[in-house]
């Protein structure tokens, strides 16, 4: 409630878990963080932190009031958040950054470079998030996604809610020609009563869905972002993945995050600044559950996996094949080390060290939430071209070695199949719970690989940078 | 299942060193990170050693591998 560091412990309940605290000035506290099945006991996947090579700032007050990173900070940067404005064309009723109009000024292109110049020197060539605010109102976005490109991060990608791609057609394709790889896009429900509820505005699903078509059709891939909230979208789980699978290969994954309580959020909160009701949370496996029961078994809780990267109880993930009868076929299963790696070898049955979950992190998401490779060639080379060649020009033929098409790879045989459909076809299903300040863990919060990046060169854990008291004061980001 | 055939294998000229004999065309099950293809490959009909062709190696089935590695 005011962000002091009190103990906390994880109670189990019947297959319930709390997280119970008691601070000394404001008395006892304690917020649901797990309901059913899969159970919290068998959900884990241990990591051997790994410190950051460079921190910016030392460890003296304890966490989470030292966030730079500090030496005791245990992951890697797997995403840094940029963000470019406080401003947005929305003011939704939910909103971690509280973003509006009243806002500062935007972020100018000398500390965008300067910002993405420290990440880089920090954390090496993560992958990029522009946010905000809406990031797309920021009048050098192109600018800052060309100079992020040109810094060899591995993917570039925009955080948005789709409203200006869906009211400037070349939007998209000038930000795909400026090296933009890959779209977070807002994407509540599939009926705009869901967005209604959560964005404060009519008419959001059709203009969302331009913004899909758009972005796809200029080779960004794009990952559509639900925030789910009980009792308004989280009925629409299985018709999002249904509706995400449909438009694969253009959409590249659906990721679910379960409403927090910081910045901007709903009521529901119990009297006296003592937080939500518990009524008012959805967790991890109860969004498992619900995509497995709201998709008549398309996909099954039991699919889903503890990541690799951030801390197991941050988030879950499932890839999918995405067959031509629109059937998902899994593709991911446990991870379990195989003992041949240089680590695995020094120290037998230690768990993996962080860092090397956050470099699978990284690729996997450059490759996956990214257009399938060769996406925005093969359609330019399905366009006709616009003006007639010059006379005398030599006809225009295909590359030599020009990846085999379509219909040349079904003539193969079957690994040729799946490899021409997997090429392409795949859907990531994940979901990610952040925590706010009656659900905070700082075991959770030291394994985060999720950085925002400040323009002073610190890098911040995205959770505790978010962090709000009961009474709306931040731990780290500014008041706008 | 059905079992796929890859012209990268081919038995013609590999012998088991073990059995001495003659390898032969045969249904072999292929586990990766949960993902199963049955591919018909080289193998011994006696000891049941089974030869991955490196063309078959290097070519679809790193592909494959890669294409399912996860985070």
């Amino acid at each position: 409630m005011c962000l002091a560091r009190i103990p906390a412990r994880l109670e189990r309940r019947g297959a319930d878990v709390f997280l119970t605290k008691t601070c000394p000035d404001h008395g006892a506290f304690e917020s649901v963080v797990w309901r059913g099945e899969p159970g919290l006991d068998g959900w884990t996947r241990p990591k051997t932190p790994s410190w950051p090579d460079a921190p910016r700032t030392g460890a003296e007050r304890g966490c989470p009031f030292d966030c730079g990173l500090c030496p005791e900070h245990g992951q890697h940067t797997c995403t840094a958040l940029v963000e470019i404005t406080w401003r947005c064309d929305l003011g939704c009723p939910v909103c971690f950054a509280s973003s509006g109009r009243d806002a500062p000024p935007d972020l100018s292109m000398p500390q965008i470079a300067a910002t993405l110049e420290a990440v880089r020197a920090a954390s090496g060539p993560c992958n990029i998030q522009f946010s905000g605010g809406e990031p797309s109102l920021h009048p050098e976005l192109e600018t800052a996604v060309r100079t992020a490109a040109s810094m060899g991060f591995g993917l570039v990608q925009l955080n948005t809610n789709g409203l200006r791609a869906a009211r400037e057609p070349d939007f998209a394709p000038r930000l795909a020609e400026a090296g933009l790889g890959s779209v977070f896009l807002q994407f509540d429900g599939v009926t705009d009563a869901a967005f209604r509820a959560l964005r404060g505005r009519d008419g959001l699903l059709e203009q969302k869905l331009l913004a899909v078509e758009r972005f796809a059709a200029a080779g960004v891939g794009v990952v559509l972002v639900p925030t789910v909230v009980p009792g308004i979208n989280d009925r629409q789980l299985g018709g999002l993945l249904r509706l995400a699978a449909s438009l694969s290969p253009g959409v590249r994954g659906v990721h679910f995050q379960p409403v927090s309580y910081f910045g901007r959020h709903p009521g529901a909160m119990r009297p006296g600044g003592r937080g939500p009701e518990d009524a008012a949370r959805i967790t991890l496996p109860e969004l498992m559950r619900g995509l497995e029961a709201q998709t008549g078994g398309l996909v099954r809780a039991t699919d889903f996996l503890p990541p690799g990267c951030e801390h197991a109880r941050c988030s879950f993930h499932a890839n999918y094949l995405v067959r031509e009868d629109g059937g998902l076929q899994r593709l991911s299963a446990s991870r379990a080390g195989c003992g041949c790696s240089p680590e695995e070898k020094a120290a037998p049955g230690a768990p993996p060290l962080a860092r090397l979950g956050a470099d699978q992190a990284k690729a996997f998401v450059r490759r996956q939430w990214a257009a399938p490779e060769g996406a925005a060639a093969d359609r330019q080379a399905a366009t006709p071209p616009q003006t007639p060649a010059a006379p005398g020009a030599a006809p225009a033929t295909r590359a030599p070695f020009a990846r085999p098409d379509a219909a040349e790879a079904v003539r193969g045989d079957d690994l040729d199949r799946f490899l021409a459909r997997a090429r392409t076809h795949i859907l990531s299903v994940s979901a990610m719970a952040f925590q706010d300040a009656w659900t905070l863990d700082l075991e959770r919060l030291k394994g985060c690989c999720i950085h925002v990046a400040l323009p002073d060169g610190r890098l911040v854990p995205f959770c505790a940078y978010n962090l709000t008291a009961a009474d709306g004061a931040p731990l780290y980001r500014e008041r706008p | 299942m059905s079992t796929i055939r890859v012209p990268e294998a081919d038995a013609a000229g590999w012998r088991c060193a073990c059995c001495d004999c003659d390898l032969v065309l045969a249904p072999v099950e292929l586990e990766y990170m949960g993902s199963h293809f049955s591919v018909e490959l080289p193998a011994c009909p006696q000891c049941g050693a089974v030869l991955v062709p490196e063309p078959l190696a290097l070519g679809k089935m790193a592909e494959v591998e890669k294409l399912l590695e996860d985070k």
